[in-house]
């Protein structure tokens, strides 16, 4: 029995040894998060299967949380909020990340200078934040209404109008989001050997077959880690939601800036029903799960390894 | 390492000057938008409340108050400081302990074949998918049932763990050539050895952008410390600020100004760690 | 002391007669504080640093004077987050014995028996409830017997806050107490100056002082009826008074929510202190804010009257203390409210000016505290008299705040189609 066991973990000493080794390492991290935020997510996800109002003792209902969930309408449309934004802001985030970083990784005077400004997003209080970007697509006094004026598009109430809201929203999220995958990008942009582009100078490459068979596929782990990352925050945005939103009609009128976070939040704290919200947070990871899994799946066919992994 | 790293050439040849001119061009434009929101925060932690509420926004306050407002806010807030020492605690504790945890973790999942690895893997990734807002009550609840709450162990032990940075480290490690450990390998040194002294000085870049990051998320995390440790002992600086604004006023040159006093050590250690963000000095002799 | 003001004071007498009957003679207590039977330990909750300081100083003064030997931890949380902390504390079954309750939340905690009746405790201590005004204590009243569960803390009402220097500049005359909506529409006409960028007036925006303090002054409780059981938008009443602010927006007359920024009260008396509005509806909270940072002369005017009914009326709101229905140690628990709302305890919040004290007898002391402003702020006790009660509640609150007014006010909507929608909403929030 025991040997079936350690068969797993390899046929050789050799093998075994590293398998020890490797739950060895990752054994403190895996066991710590699984015992912090893993007990509280199962305990959430059995939330999912009560009526719950916080105060009143909670009552096991089944999958009825679930079938209710179906056959909401808010749900749905927060679940098409959540993926227009998605849409929108990821390959946005993403293209003008890797091209302020590359921009940012050049022998410019002052680019020290420059990587703080596009950082600052980051460190920005939320509040200000909110503040200003609410200014910004103020119709009368902002920016955005008098840079299009000349297009005839002034005066447009882009936070309030169900068909606009979500590009404001999209902005803003850019916006906060681009100086942390910059961050990453040049990290990941520093990963590559110099080396490499010295011999293909001498080889007569241009910068243009540079970047697309030198950087492109080095920087591919990284552009993976962001590409990951920013898909899994993008189906949880809230405080953008909250930015756009919060002084005029906190969520879209009927909705239409309502992502799943964000109804989960409203289901939980607001309307006090924490089944529900619980039910949300499952499908929602789910959801995220399941994407993630197609994206890690997907990942040999063009993510670049150095030391070929897998 | 970085003094010597500034002086080697770049990886790139030198941009035209045309070429120059128009990412300057694009980098300034973007640059403004980035800034807008800082400086309106600036600003506004300068202005007398009479401008507060000029139209069109006043960027440069009149009559700066900056001194006045400083200690307006300490008045409302005298622990401030204080509050800014708990963000450095919690902060210095919970990075440091991710450096540990995740570092080790990420070269465990990089390098060493073991079952379930990859399953694992995407369990801790899962994490990451649950919305905090979800699980706000049972973290509250098992904070509890330890006996933590409104303790620094609340604040930092929990946060010393993490998938992302363990992601982070993992990518980065997997972009390392694996020839200069299988020759530390060779001469014995075990692999706690080999991370130590060979991963992660190659690590350098990947380091500061862990450091970048996970720092700021710790120095920023507010609903966390909430719901685990506010009492005026424990309360971190994200709390202290919030406290500032009431159900009916809300003093924005004050918040401003302690947002701005907040924000300043997070400005500095980026512009410090961005240096880093130059070519690795060992990664360039490597491979060839 | 000059004849004006003496003339002030009989007026500030006799309108606290009128409006409080039974009002004691001037040397004894209204509300008086009572020693503690037995000293310990209670844990309370409050937000924001400001009532943290006036409350801090208030529970030292007890634990000096009634109750040496007890103890009181403090805590103040943030009030962006009060309530989801209030939901996370209370899902884990914890309770502060004693915090702040908000008139549109309180429904949700007495409706699941979280909160300890505080009505015995009044009667034993012998006060008079009806002291306080109906509109303050009604909506903390709850069960059969509607008893009263909170101590209200303080209140506030709305007027018009009027920039002058507009005013002389159209040449009109300063507005007075007894004006109606047709005079309000005039002036709105008047002062507005589209070249200028001014804008008339603005009063429609969110819940408290905004669009339902017109609705009441037609005599329809605004949103929802007092017990909760329908939605009133699509009464006569709620009808007129919509259509009434809408006419002077589609006149231009008032800025729309994306031209002032937001639907919040705040936005629309940001907007005034610019100096781009003539008349905004604001808060009594909003003096201290109005005294620091306005740059032009300006004054205070009640709300107008509605021609047809007459009336002028305020929403008031009160923030109380409740305590909690599992604490340990009630009595006191009720001992430290008890405190609190009496005219000692009370007296804290006078002194510190903003906040007004519930207690009547504090008025006076409250509107001095100010000092000599020259402006009306007496306006806001007098808005007391015919005031309107909360009757919304937490689920529905950003519903009828925002969603309704952005449909109005700035997408057009027709108001029979807006309260048409808000109903259908509300109707499936009522408790059945």
């Amino acid at each position: 029995m025991w040997n079936v066991f350690l068969n797993q973990f390899g046929r050789t000493p050799l093998t075994r040894r590293k398998a020890l080794w490797g739950m060895a390492l990752v054994a403190p991290n895996v066991l710590g998060l699984m015992f912090f935020f893993g007990i509280p997510v199962l305990m959430a996800f059995a939330t999912s299967l009560q009526q719950w109002n916080a105060i009143k003792p909670p009552v096991f209902v089944g999958l009825d949380n679930f079938t209710r969930l179906a056959g909401d309408a808010a749900f749905w449309q927060a679940l098409g909020n959540t993926a227009k934004l998605l849409l929108l802001t990821v390959p946005v985030e993403i293209f003008l990340a890797l091209n302020v970083a590359i921009m940012l990784n050049q022998r410019l005077r002052g680019r020290g200078f420059f990587r703080t400004l596009y950082f600052l997003p980051v460190v920005t209080s939320t509040v200000a934040a909110a503040i200003v970007w609410t200014w910004i697509f103020q119709p009368r006094y902002g920016l955005v209404g008098n840079l299009l004026a000349p297009l005839g598009l002034r005066d447009q109430p882009w936070l309030t109008r169900p068909d606009l809201v979500l590009f404001p929203i999209a902005a803003v999220t850019v916006w906060q989001r681009l100086g942390f995958d910059m961050v990453l990008f040049l990290a990941g942009l520093q990963a590559i050997p110099r080396v490499l582009y010295e011999a293909a100078i001498i080889d007569g490459a241009r910068g243009w077959q540079r970047f697309r068979f030198i950087t492109l596929p080095l920087l591919s782990p990284t552009t993976f880690l962001v590409i990951v990352l920013s898909v899994i925050s993008g189906f949880q945005i809230f405080d953008q939601v909250y930015i756009m939103t919060a002084r005029t009609t906190r969520g879209g009128v009927g909705g239409s800036a309502t992502t799943l976070s964000y109804f989960l939040y409203q289901s939980a704290f607001v309307q006090s029903e924490f089944g529900y919200a619980s039910a949300i947070a499952l499908v929602l990871f789910l959801i995220t799960l399941g994407v993630t899994a197609f994206q890690l799946s997907i990942q040999r066919r063009w993510v670049y390894y150095e030391a070929g992994e897998r | 390492m970085n003094v010597q790293a500034a002086e080697q050439p770049p990886a790139y040849t030198d941009l035209s000057v045309p070429l120059k001119i128009v990412t300057y061009l694009i980098l300034a434009m973007g640059a403004v938008v980035m800034v807008m929101p800082f400086a309106w925060m600036a600003s506004t932690a300068c202005k007398p409340p009479a401008e507060l509420s000029t139209l069109p926004i006043r960027w440069i306050p009149q009559n700066p108050a900056c001194i006045e407002n400083l200690n307006r806010l300490y008045r409302t807030s005298p622990n401030f400081s204080r509050y800014m020492l708990n963000s450095a605690i919690m902060t210095v504790g919970r990075t440091l302990g991710q450096l540990v945890t995740c570092s080790l973790a990420a070269y465990g999942f990089a390098r060493y074949a073991f079952p379930g690895r990859n399953v694992i893997f995407a369990l801790c990734l899962g994490l990451l998918m649950v919305p905090f807002q979800a699980i706000l009550i049972p973290e509250y609840l098992l904070l509890r049932q330890l006996g933590w709450l409104n303790s620094f162990a609340a604040l930092i032990v929990p946060g010393t763990f993490s998938a992302f940075a363990m992601f982070l480290l993992r990518q980065a490690f997997l972009q390392i050539p694996l020839e200069l450990e299988e020759s530390a390998m060779i001469d014995g040194a075990n692999p706690l050895q080999i991370l130590r002294h060979i991963t992660l000085p190659l690590s350098g870049p990947a380091l500061a952008a862990f450091a970048v990051i996970t720092v700021q998320a710790a120095w920023n995390d507010f609903l966390f410390p909430l719901v685990a440790a506010n009492t005026p002992d424990t309360r971190v600086v994200t709390i202290g600020i919030s406290l500032l604004q009431g159900e009916r006023s809300t003093p924005w040159n004050l918040l401003m100004m302690g947002s701005f006093l907040a924000t300043v050590p997070m400005l500095a250690l980026f512009v410090m760690l961005q240096r880093y963000f130059i070519e690795g000095v060992a990664m360039s002799g490597i491979k060839g | 002391m000059s004849d004006k003001r003496w003339l002030m004071l009989v007026v500030v007498l006799s309108l606290l007669v009128m409006s409080f009957a039974g009002v004691r003679a001037q040397d004894e207590a209204a509300i008086a504080a009572q020693p503690c039977d037995e000293p310990g330990a209670l844990t309370m909750w409050v937000w924001d640093e400001n009532w943290a300081l006036v409350i801090g100083s208030a529970i030292e003064a007890w634990k000096a004077d009634y109750c040496p030997g007890a103890e009181v931890e403090l805590q103040v949380q943030p009030w962006g987050q009060y309530w989801d902390l209030l939901k996370t504390n209370v899902a884990g079954g914890d309770l502060p014995d004693v915090f702040n309750m908000s008139q549109d939340r309180f429904f949700f905690y007495a409706g699941n028996d979280a909160l300890l009746d505080l009505q015995p405790y009044y009667d034993e201590a012998g006060v008079d409830t009806s002291l306080w005004g109906s509109g303050m204590i009604d909506p903390y009243r709850w069960g059969e017997d509607g008893d009263l569960y909170a101590g209200p803390v303080n209140w506030d009402t709305i007027a018009v806050f009027y920039n002058k220097d507009l005013f002389d500049a159209a040449g009109l005359e300063y507005p007075t107490a007894d004006w109606t909506w047709d005079e309000f529409a005039d002036y709105a006409a008047k002062l507005t100056d589209p070249e200028a960028d001014v804008y008339g007036a603005a009063v429609y925006s969110e819940y408290q002082t905004g669009y339902p303090n017109w609705i009441a002054a037609t005599g329809t409780t605004p949103i929802v009826d007092a017990g909760r059981t329908q939605c009133t938008l699509t009464e006569p009443g709620s009808i007129e008074a919509l259509t009434y602010l809408k006419d002077l927006y589609d006149q231009g007359y008032m800025p729309s929510i994306s031209i002032l920024g937001g639907a919040s009260a705040d936005d629309s008396f940001n907007f005034w202190l610019a100096g781009k509005v003539a008349m905004v509806a604001g808060g009594s909270w909003k003096l201290p804010a109005a005294l620091e940072q306005a740059t032009f002369n300006w004054d205070v005017v009640k709300l107008p009257m509605n021609p047809e009914t007459g009336r002028s009326r305020s929403i008031v709101h009160s923030v109380g203390y409740v305590a909690s229905a599992w604490t340990e140690a009630p009595e006191l628990a009720a001992n430290l409210i008890l405190y609190l709302v009496s005219d000692e305890g009370q007296k804290f919040f006078a002194d510190a000016g903003g906040v007004a004290p519930a207690n009547p007898a504090m008025q006076e002391r409250w509107v001095e505290s100010f000092g000599e402003t020259g402006v009306n702020i007496q306006t806001f006790v007098d808005a007391l008299q015919d005031s309107q009660g909360v009757t919304v509640f937490d689920e529905i609150w950003d519903k009828i705040n925002t969603e309704l007014v952005v449909n109005i006010f700035d997408l057009g909507m027709s108001v029979e189609e807006a309260t048409q929608q808000a109903c259908e909403f509300i109707d499936t929030q009522l408790p059945q």
